[in-house]
């Protein structure tokens, strides 16, 4: 596709751009500062703050350079008397009933309208009536709202309605009376921020933070989420070694997402300072005792002798070694050399809900990226829940729908809210989705597939169609719904389903933010698993090494498996169940405290930066794993730097091969890693052998019409949400308090009986 | 109050004082669907655009922008459906003859809302009411049921293969409704915003399909049209502003009502002093807002012994226009400054709070007005005022600003005494 | 909802408040059924409908909005916002004849102020107020279209014209 181009001029200089460019982006692009608030790139267009006046000759009136799509031998001024006055009296007119009290606003500092006022304000207010007033309150217990600061520029309603699919925030009243809100004044929603982070001026505040420091006081620091694959870029502001507030404001951070964060991304973090975090080393000297704080050489020397003795006496076998898909690849690359190299053990696995190893070791395609999702033309999703589990996936095929007009196909056992946007819906019974994946790989099994997913066959054939149909790029996305052979044939359907030059990309939806990390770094390439490894604990298996938790999906009816083991060491944050039944425990340092690296399910390697210095005596993961290598005799040779061990992943790892810390510092050109990517791959047995578990399928399962209420993932308690008092209150239905005034005096707290136990592991 | 035509033959108001003139029979009685019959006899679409061309009609709504190109701007080889609407959504303050038209002569207005789909291809027409008029609704259901009935609307009308349906669709209190962006994004169950122009509605209107918005009036004067050919109907008015013009007259004269005159009658002072049987209780006449509440009030001077014609042109000659024909007269008791209050209250009551400059600024002008009555008024208010009309006028997202701003804009400029007796005391 | 072509699909997920749908008669729903007929997306009936559940129900209470959002399948939110940009959508109880006295211009001059006036000292309340028995709500509105005839009111939806004190009271003193 060759862009044509036009020749515009801008204040007296020729510029060519490319046809059907908007005159705002051009103007900037070329330097021309033009202001605006209601603007925003990708959103429906507003055009009603009226600061983005421009001059276009021919035209009868100053236009909105926002709702001007160029055209050839256009002339525009950007600047003149007359435009100045009329930006001048925009921000009059948004003034005049805004509360002109900055220094008590939360968002003093960084606010668009205090900005703008320094730029395009008068030096007298003229505007000397009464204010309309509206009171304070809270919209929900993430979302503060003081309505008089609003300039209804609608970004907030813009966003709720065009990236999230909840329409939960919007305009209520008329004229001068408008105001922002929601039916009855409780915003039952997904709590993703979003709006908050949008909002150019204090009337959408983050309530978990308001009133607590000033953003000019936070250091800031970029780095990426540690809660789902989608690997979101964020800006972590801490003050005095406390981690304050997430944001992803663009003024501080452009990454892959935009603005946009989930609500466990945005308001999750007050975990990474709770008083709750493992402080000290511990060791339990004798089974049945307590965990008895000790220093870390005395905690390290216990270790590498009880793994040593281990080791000699049972064999290396009966060292396991988990890791947490949580973890950097810094750690998880540490924790694999640790099991092959040192302990040589073949019991290593990651604590991950699935194994990639099937998908990415038949890999026919390259990975989609956010981006691809964004413009592709076709979008199918096999399985899975991309608004709670992958929230910005959702919001890129969302857009691609809204904004891009692509088709999507969703094949689904409930009506995800997705499928709101869903040019296809084909409803299959739970679990019959790998039925789906066959026949799509060779029709001769539709019939099969449709009577076991209680479909009609033609609804395969319309995917298949849709996906054949497209002249521009195809992205394939599914969930942990299918098991390997599904994933292995599904990650070959590039060839399968679609003409050479048609650009087909895949895009996995992993539940963690490092479950590809963990892939790439070596530990899904063991056959055991996370299950496995507990049910031969005490038997085969006498030590363990787990850096994070196991899952509760995993320990659910292995309750006892942990204490029959002879020694048991855990790298941790908090104590958990697995924590209960360990020799030893280690304090682990936070995302928002160690140097590393995570990869997404874009396959792109983003940085991750410690906001804080580890707390207390919590050291980064990569760190204790050296120190015990060195403790047993072999030194890894990382300096005590997390760049050193990157640089060895860049050597041992292919895919990796040429990354370095300095070619990722830009969170704005993220780097992908080269998954081997190899067509023409023989079907034949792996399709034989997913026939065959296709046919024992039970065709019992059952169709869900209505999805799970929102959030129903989202605010599941974990070990981390578990920290924050908010989640305890959406956990438990979002109940709307007695007062949603908002005062000094008055805090959204939690009542006890709300709180709930963790169940989700994370 | 009365109704009647003054200067031509009834046109618009032919049956308004006939017995039971909203019913069926009456109406085909008195030429009734003759119209539309000829349209389907033979009359090819461009046909009737042409003629409504020829005719010199322009929109009666207020912008008075020539109906015949606006239906030339429906693109015919769009494969979605196209619409009608009517917009009698008549909220502009002193306007009210939309009401009389439809009260009196429904059957007029389905009549032309039939040939305008007929011309533009439309199967569906809507007919948005003000929800105020709800007993215009329920008048129009009854005709459009006895038409239907007739086999006038619905499938196969006259037995021609052109199906057309009328439906009326309420409003629910919202001058802004009245703009016909708004109008469709209300008719799509929205609030009522204005859209966008670019695309202009007969291009992607109503469910983003092409649509043709038309004031009642408008409509209304379609059947004349095709019945006496596009040209005599243009001949009864000027070149440019065809055929006759229904105006509202209300406020201070002896006789107020709805007359319906030829495009260019000659002489507003003798509109007022004689056809409206002159000024109240033999006051002096003061002020004249001759188009609805949005357009610029003229002094007495400007009209007694002026010839002020009485069309779009003449109008504009005379520092103000045609607007929606709401013909407001003031006497010598009435203080400029306080009816521009009232007017710049409506507006702030009525803006939508879409954009900024007419949301803020609208309701600043307001609390100034107030602070002025109050007594607060400072001499710089005026100066004010005025910059602050500046600072909406040619800004706002849609006219309505531009229309909050004429009446302060031109009270001030044209009865400065009005203004200044309340700014120095 | 943006600006944008509404969107058909319809509503994964059920709307949720804390009260029970309103439910009504056969004969209403017929009507409402004969409101959506007219239009290709149901939202275009949302004024129409509004009307009727405030006539059934005295006004748009949460009840209303509920059975509104699950028949016409959109959000709380959607019909929030609606209801609170027009003036005649009332989410807040109202008296029973709901006196509105045009306050614009040509009613203004011809002596809408003491139509106002009169009104309150006849009902003892306020503009703006309901009298205690929930009979009367006195207004101010803007332009009813009736310039000529002035000055007037609305009674509900019945036009009364040139207004004289006298003729108020004999309005007012003859509603059922
Ligand atoms: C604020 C505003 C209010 C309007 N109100 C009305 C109205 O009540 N009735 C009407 O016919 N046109 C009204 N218009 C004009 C319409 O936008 C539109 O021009 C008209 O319906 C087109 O029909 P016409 O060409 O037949 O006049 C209004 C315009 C604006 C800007
Ligand atoms: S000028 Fe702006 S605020 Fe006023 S009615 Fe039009 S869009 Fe709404
Ligand atoms: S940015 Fe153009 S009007 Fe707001």
């Amino acid at each position: 596709m060759s862009t044509e181009f036009i020749n515009i001029t801008i204040n007296g200089r020729g510029f060519e751009v490319p046809k059907g460019a908007r005159l705002i982006d051009v103007c900037r692009d070329k330097g021309f500062d033009i202001p605006s608030f209601c603007y925003y790139s990708d959103l429906a267009l507003q055009a009603s703050c009226r600061m983005c006046l421009v001059r276009i000759e021919k035209m009868p009136k100053l236009q909105t350079s926002c709702t001007i799509i160029c055209t050839d031998g256009m002339v525009v001024t950007t600047q003149s008397e007359e435009i100045e006055k009329a930006q001048r009296a925009m921000t009059e007119f948004l003034l005049a009933n805004h509360p002109l009290d900055c220094p008590v606003c939360d968002r003093g500092g960084e606010c668009e309208l205090q900005e703008m006022t320094f730029d395009w304000g008068g030096l007298e207010e003229r505007f000397t009536e009464e204010k309309n007033y509206h009171a304070e309150r809270y919209l929900s217990p993430m979302v503060a709202n003081d309505p008089q600061r609003c300039i209804l520029c609608k970004r907030c309603t813009r966003v709720c309605d065009e990236w999230m699919g909840e329409d939960a925030i919007e305009a209520g009243g008329r004229g001068a009376h408008t105001v922002i809100g929601t039916y009855m004044g409780w915003l039952d929603c997904s709590q993703c921020g979003n709006c908050i982070e949008v909002c150019p001026t204090g009337t959408l505040l983050d309530g978990t933070y308001r009133h607590q420091t000033r953003p000019w006081e936070l250091a800031q620091t970029i780095s990426t989420c540690n809660f789902c694959s989608d690997g979101c870029q964020m800006s972590l502001g801490s003050r005095g070694g406390e981690l304050m507030r997430v944001v992803a404001r663009d003024r501080y951070v452009n990454g892959i997402n935009g603005e946009f964060l989930c609500v466990k991304g945005r308001f999750a973090h007050p975990f990474v300072n709770h008083e709750d975090r493992i402080r000290t080393p511990l060791i339990r000297y004798q089974k049945g005792g307590k965990l008895i704080p000790a220093t870390w050489d005395e905690a390290i020397r216990h270790v590498a002798e009880r793994l040593d003795t281990i080791a000699n006496e049972r064999g290396r076998n009966a060292v396991a070694v988990v890791g947490s898909p949580r973890l950097t690849n810094e750690a998880l690359f540490v924790l694999h050399k640790f099991a092959t190299e040192l302990v040589g053990t073949q019991n290593y696995t990651t604590t991950d809900a699935f194994s990639l190893k099937p998908f990415f070791g038949n890999l026919g395609a390259p990975l989609a990226t956010h981006r691809d999702i964004r413009y592709a033309q076709t979008i199918v999703l096999i399985g899975g829940e991309p608004e709670e589990l992958q929230p910005l996936t959702a919001k890129q095929i969302r857009q691609a729908v809204r904004n891009g007009g692509a088709r999507l196909a969703i094949v689904n056992s409930v009506r995800i809210r997705l499928t709101e946007q869903a040019s296809q819906f084909v409803h299959v019974r739970a679990g019959t989705e790998e039925a789906i994946v066959l026949a799509l790989a060779d029709s001769s099994n539709d019939n099969l597939a449709a009577q076991k997913a209680g479909i009609d066959s033609r609804e395969i054939d319309a995917v298949r169609q849709l996906i054949a149909n497209t002249t521009g790029h195809v992205v394939f996305m599914f969930g942990g719904e299918l098991g390997a052979e599904a994933q292995a044939v599904a990650a070959q359907f590039g060839s399968v389903l679609t003409k050479e030059a048609t650009r087909f990309l895949l895009h996995p939806l992993p539940l963690f933010n490092n479950s590809i990390g963990a892939h790439d770094m070596g530990m899904m390439e063991t056959p055991t698993n996370p299950a496995q490894i507990l049910d031969s604990a005490g038997v085969e298996i006498r030590a363990l090494y787990v850096a994070g938790g196991f899952l509760p999906l995993h320990l659910e009816g292995r309750e006892g498996a942990l204490s029959k083991l002879d020694f048991l060491v855990v790298q941790e944050l908090f104590h958990n169940a697995t924590t209960e039944s360990a020799d030893v425990v280690l304090p682990a340092a936070s995302y928002a405290e160690v140097d590393g690296t995570f990869t997404n399910n874009d396959g792109l390697v983003q940085r991750v930066r410690p906001s804080i210095s580890p707390l207390h005596q919590a050291k980064a993961d990569w760190m204790i794993t050296s120190q015990l290598a060195a403790e047993l005799g072999l030194d890894f040779g990382f300096e005590m730097s997390a760049s050193s061990v990157f640089r060895q992943i860049g050597e041992k790892i292919p895919a990796y091969s040429g990354i370095r810390y300095p070619l990722l510092k830009d969170e704005t050109s993220p780097v992908q890693v080269k998954h081997h990517v190899s067509k023409s791959e023989d079907l034949g047995a792996i399709l034989n052998s997913l026939r065959e578990h296709v046919e024992a399928l039970p065709d019992t399962g059952e169709k869900l019409d209505v999805p799970g209420k929102v959030g129903h993932e989202l605010f599941k308690i974990g070990t981390l949400t578990d920290k924050v008092p908010q989640f305890h209150l959406l956990a438990s239905g979002n109940p709307r308090p007695t007062t949603t005034r908002v005062s000094p005096l008055y805090q959204i707290t939690v009542d006890a009986s709300l709180k709930e136990t963790a169940v989700a592991g994370d | 109050m009365q109704i009647k035509a003054i200067g031509c033959e009834p046109l618009q108001l032919r049956r308004v004082h006939i017995e039971n003139s909203r019913w069926l029979d009456v109406y085909r009685a008195n030429g009734g669907y003759e119209a539309i019959k000829k349209v389907l006899d033979g009359m090819s679409p461009d046909e009737v655009i042409n003629e409504v061309k020829k005719s010199a009609l322009r929109g009666r709504g207020g912008a008075g922008f020539p109906t015949g190109m606006k239906w030339s701007f429906v693109p015919k080889d769009s494969p979605k459906p196209k619409y009608v609407v009517c917009n009698a959504d008549e909220s502009e303050p002193g306007t009210f003859k939309d009401r009389y038209l439809m009260e009196r002569d429904p059957h007029m207005l389905i009549e032309g809302m039939l040939i305008a789909a007929y011309a533009l291809g439309s199967k569906t027409t809507y007919i948005y009411t003000r929800g105020e008029y709800r007993y215009l609704i329920d008048i129009m259901d009854v005709a459009i049921a006895e038409a239907r009935a007739a086999g006038l609307v619905g499938a196969n009308i006259l037995g021609t293969d052109f199906s057309c349906e009328v439906y009326t669709h309420t409003g629910a209190g919202a001058y802004i409704c009245g703009e016909e962006t708004a109008l469709l994004s209300s008719l799509e169950g929205l609030r009522g915003h204005p859209r966008m122009k670019p695309p202009f509605p007969a291009v992607s209107g109503l469910y983003a399909s092409p649509t043709v918005v038309n004031n009642v009036e408008t409509l209304t004067a379609v059947p004349d049209i095709i019945k006496m050919g596009g040209e005599t109907y243009q001949k009864l008015g000027t070149e440019k502003s065809g055929g006759t013009k229904v105006w509202s007259v209300s406020g201070h004269v002896k006789e107020p009502g709805v007359f319906e005159l030829p495009m260019g009658y000659d002489d507003m002072e003798k509109f007022i002093m004689e056809d409206c049987g002159g000024i109240l209780d033999g006051k002096k006449l003061k002020a004249v807002i001759p188009g609805g509440s949005s357009v610029y009030i003229m002094r007495a001077e400007d009209i007694i012994g002026k010839d002020v014609r009485m069309d779009y042109e003449g109008l504009v000659a005379a520092g103000s226009s045609v607007g929606s024909g709401g013909f407001i007269v003031m006497d010598e008791t009435v203080d400029i400054f306080e009816s521009t209050k009232n007017l710049t209250e409506f507006y702030e009551h009525e803006s939508c709070g879409w954009c900024t400059p007419c949301r803020e600024g609208t309701d600043w002008l307001v609390k100034v007005f107030k602070r002025i009555a109050d007594g607060d008024g400072r001499p710089e208010d005026a100066q004010l005022m005025l910059d602050l009309c500046d600072n909406i006028e040619g800004k706002s997202f849609c006219p309505l600003g531009d229309a909050a701003a004429w009446p302060i804009q031109s009270a001030i400029k044209r009865f400065p005494q009005d203004f200044r007796k309340h700014l120095e005391k | 909802m943006s600006q944008q072509l509404i969107n058909i699909q319809p509503l994964s997920q059920p709307v949720e408040l804390d009260v029970a749908p309103a439910v009504f008669s056969s004969e209403v729903e017929a009507e409402i059924d004969r409101h959506l007929a007219k239009y290709p997306v149901p939202r275009s009936a949302i004024l129409p409908l509004m009307f009727i559940v405030q006539r059934e129900r005295g006004y748009l209470d949460p009840a209303g909005v509920l059975y509104l959002a699950n028949r016409l399948a959109l959000r709380i939110t959607d019909i929030w916002e609606v209801a609170t940009f027009y003036s005649m959508i009332y989410t807040e109880p109202i008296g029973k004849y709901h006196i509105q006295v045009c306050k614009t211009l040509s009613c203004k001059i011809r002596g809408a102020g003491m139509i106002t006036a009169h009104c309150s000292k006849k009902l003892g309340i306020k503009v703006g107020e309901t009298t205690p028995d929930g009979r009367f709500t006195l207004s101010e509105v803007e332009c009813l279209g009736s310039c000529g005839t002035a000055p007037m009111f609305q009674v509900n939806f019945d036009y009364h014209e040139n207004l004289t004190p006298a003729k108020v009271d004999q309005i007012l003193d003859t509603l059922p």
